[in-house]
């Protein structure tokens, strides 16, 4: 992170607050810049609040107060297009979400032909190669009930390429995988993150914090509570976190 | 499990039972000194006699250069011209009476109960594709986010389901078909269309609720907007859902056209009624009709079988 352009600021969350219906007050006074470039790995104990944050961060949940600006634009201004900012946010879920109506590649040529209505034959050479870098060119025409989990996860990560989105949020990406199944997984991550796209990843798998994230994030009950460098985060002797820490290692 | 030898036993055994069951009808009608004339029910359904044209008035037959035959009556009005003929009767000048055959069409034409069926068809297919439209659109409201639309979407289906067909009909025909000046037919359609309408609502709403939600919110991560979302990712998985409740409701819908009979529309029941009269051979008409809404029941069902089945290509 030498580099000016890496230092440029992509996704900034300020004091973002989140209550649901419900009373819960599911974020509290949640700040995070993520740069360009950048993988930020969001750990926690269950409940805490990391996946609202995710979902805020591309609008599939509203904040009820505090700013979050991607590439410059507030979310909450009212002239905001989100479906436009979304283009630029893609994310990936625990349960996959894929289309289960459609094959591998209809699920990776969706969006960029409904949504950005471009040319079929140039989206189809793009969305086989997508799945091609995710080594699923032989499953193309495969129906998502054919596939296995990882390999599912590995078409949702295609398909959200396929938008040529700025950053992309991992939602527990491999929490849903039988064990054999994390590390294909986990290896198209890897290669995202050197090929420089911006990451933001909620994940149990410390191994890859540790690896690959550029900062690491702990959060507890809807609270920002640390915020390091992988090596500072797991010699860190804050309290809360070696709590947590002891239950999962 | 089944083994073969079962199977074919059971089938056995449902032929003797079926073959029971329709001598039981046959010596039913013996006991009570019914004879079948299922000649008589032939000419009601296609007619291959050739057809008498008949005299209205008294007067004189007038056959034109060009072939046309009218009636210039004798004492005054409006001459009775007849559109279309195959044979000649009468020539040109004759003194014709009242009741006189002038000429005669040949060929076949279809008798009551085959127009009857027809208007069952065609009202039961333009109801089914109104019904599907109003459905799908209060479906959707009935899940949209405003308030105003699931109010809207749910006082419809209350209403409608919360009252007999039979009601409404006359409703339609006699409230909404005078203001609007609806003819009979249109009527019947739009009592049908609502009716059906409001539990087609209710089939794709729990359709689309049925779609997991995290479905929609990958639609949306991926920039899509709610319409678009709906339309390529929701509905095509309601559809799937909902296709086999569909089709229970549009064979309902068939067999529920039978009531519009009584706003006068000649469908395949009110046809089937005045046969009746004039044949004298109520068991064989009934008989008739009752497989001949099996046979339109029948064909819908088969033609949404294979619809799910190729939508089932994905499971
Ligand atoms: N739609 C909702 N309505 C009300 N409360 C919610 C809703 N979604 C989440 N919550 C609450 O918000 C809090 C944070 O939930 P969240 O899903 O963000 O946790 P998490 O850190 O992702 O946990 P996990 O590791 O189990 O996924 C929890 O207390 C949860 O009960
Ligand atoms: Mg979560």
């Amino acid at each position: 992170m030498t580099n000016q352009a890496q230092k440029q600021v992509l996704i900034a969350a300020r004091d973002v607050n989140k209550i649901f219906e419900n009373g819960c007050h599911a974020l509290k006074n949640v700040s995070l810049d993520i740069h360009r470039g950048e993988v930020v790995v969001i750990i926690g104990p269950s409940g805490s609040g990391k996946s609202t944050f995710l979902r805020t961060l591309n609008q599939l949940e509203t904040i009820s107060s505090g700013h979050i600006k991607i590439d410059g634009i507030d979310l909450v201004d009212k002239n905001t297009n989100i479906n436009k900012l979304r283009e630029e946010v893609g994310m990936v879920f625990q349960s996959f979400n894929l289309f289960p109506h459609k094959t591998a590649l209809g699920n990776v040529m969706l969006a960029p032909l409904k949504v950005l209505k471009r040319d079929k034959a140039e989206v189809e050479q793009e969305a086989k190669d997508l799945l091609y870098r995710v080594g699923l060119h032989d499953r193309m025409q495969s129906y998502p009930s054919r596939l296995s989990g990882g390999q599912q996860q590995r078409v949702a990560i295609a398909r959200s390429l396929a938008m040529k989105p700025k950053a992309l949020l991992f939602d527990e990406p491999t929490s849903a995988l039988d064990p054999e199944m994390v590390g294909e997984v986990l290896d198209v991550m890897k290669g995202l993150a050197k090929e420089g796209m911006t990451m933001v990843v909620v994940t149990h798998e410390m191994g890859f914090a540790r690896e690959v994230a550029d900062r690491v994030v702990f959060m507890e009950e809807g609270e920002l509570v640390l915020e390091e460098s992988p090596e500072r985060f797991f010699n860190s002797e804050h309290p809360r976190l070696q709590r947590f820490l002891g239950q999962v290692l | 499990m089944q083994t073969p030898s079962n199977r074919w036993l059971g089938h056995g055994l449902y032929l003797v039972i079926m073959a029971a069951l329709i001598a039981g009808i046959y010596f039913s009608g013996q006991k009570i000194n019914y004879t079948w004339h299922w000649e008589r029910l032939w000419p009601y359904v296609i007619n291959t006699e050739p057809q008498d044209i008949i005299a209205q008035t008294d007067g004189t037959a007038v056959v034109s250069a060009s072939g046309q035959l009218s009636i210039t009556p004798d004492y005054g009005g409006a001459p009775q011209v007849v559109p279309d003929y195959d044979k000649l009767v009468a020539r040109d000048g004759d003194l014709i009476f009242q009741g006189d055959t002038i000429a005669r069409i040949e060929g076949w034409r279809f008798g009551p109960i085959a127009e009857g069926l027809w208007v069952t068809i065609e009202i039961s297919f333009l109801s089914l594709i109104f019904s599907i439209l109003l459905g799908v659109v209060f479906g959707l409201m009935r899940v949209a986010h405003g308030q105003v639309w699931r109010n809207l979407a749910v006082t419809y289906v209350e209403i409608i389901r919360g009252t007999p067909l039979l009601v409404q009909i006359f409703i339609v025909y006699f409230f909404i078909g005078t203001v609007f000046d609806l003819d009979r037919f249109t009527a019947g359609v739009a009592a049908l269309s609502i009716f059906t309408g409001a539990y087609v609502a209710e089939i794709v709403r729990g359709g689309i609720q049925s779609v997991p939600p995290g479905q929609m919110e990958a639609a949306r991560s991926l920039g899509m907007n709610y319409a678009q979302a709906m339309a390529y990712v929701v509905m095509p998985q309601a559809i799937k859902r909902t296709l086999p409740p569909l089709a229970g409701q549009f064979i309902n819908l068939i067999k529920d056209s039978s009531l519009v009979s009584v706003i006068s529309i000649t469908d395949l029941t009110k046809a089937g009624r005045e046969v009746v009269s004039g044949s004298f051979a109520p068991f064989e008409v009934w008989f008739t009709v009752a497989a001949l809404y099996l046979v339109v029941t029948g064909g819908l069902s088969w033609a949404i079988q294979r619809l799910e089945k190729r939508l089932a290509a994905s499971d």
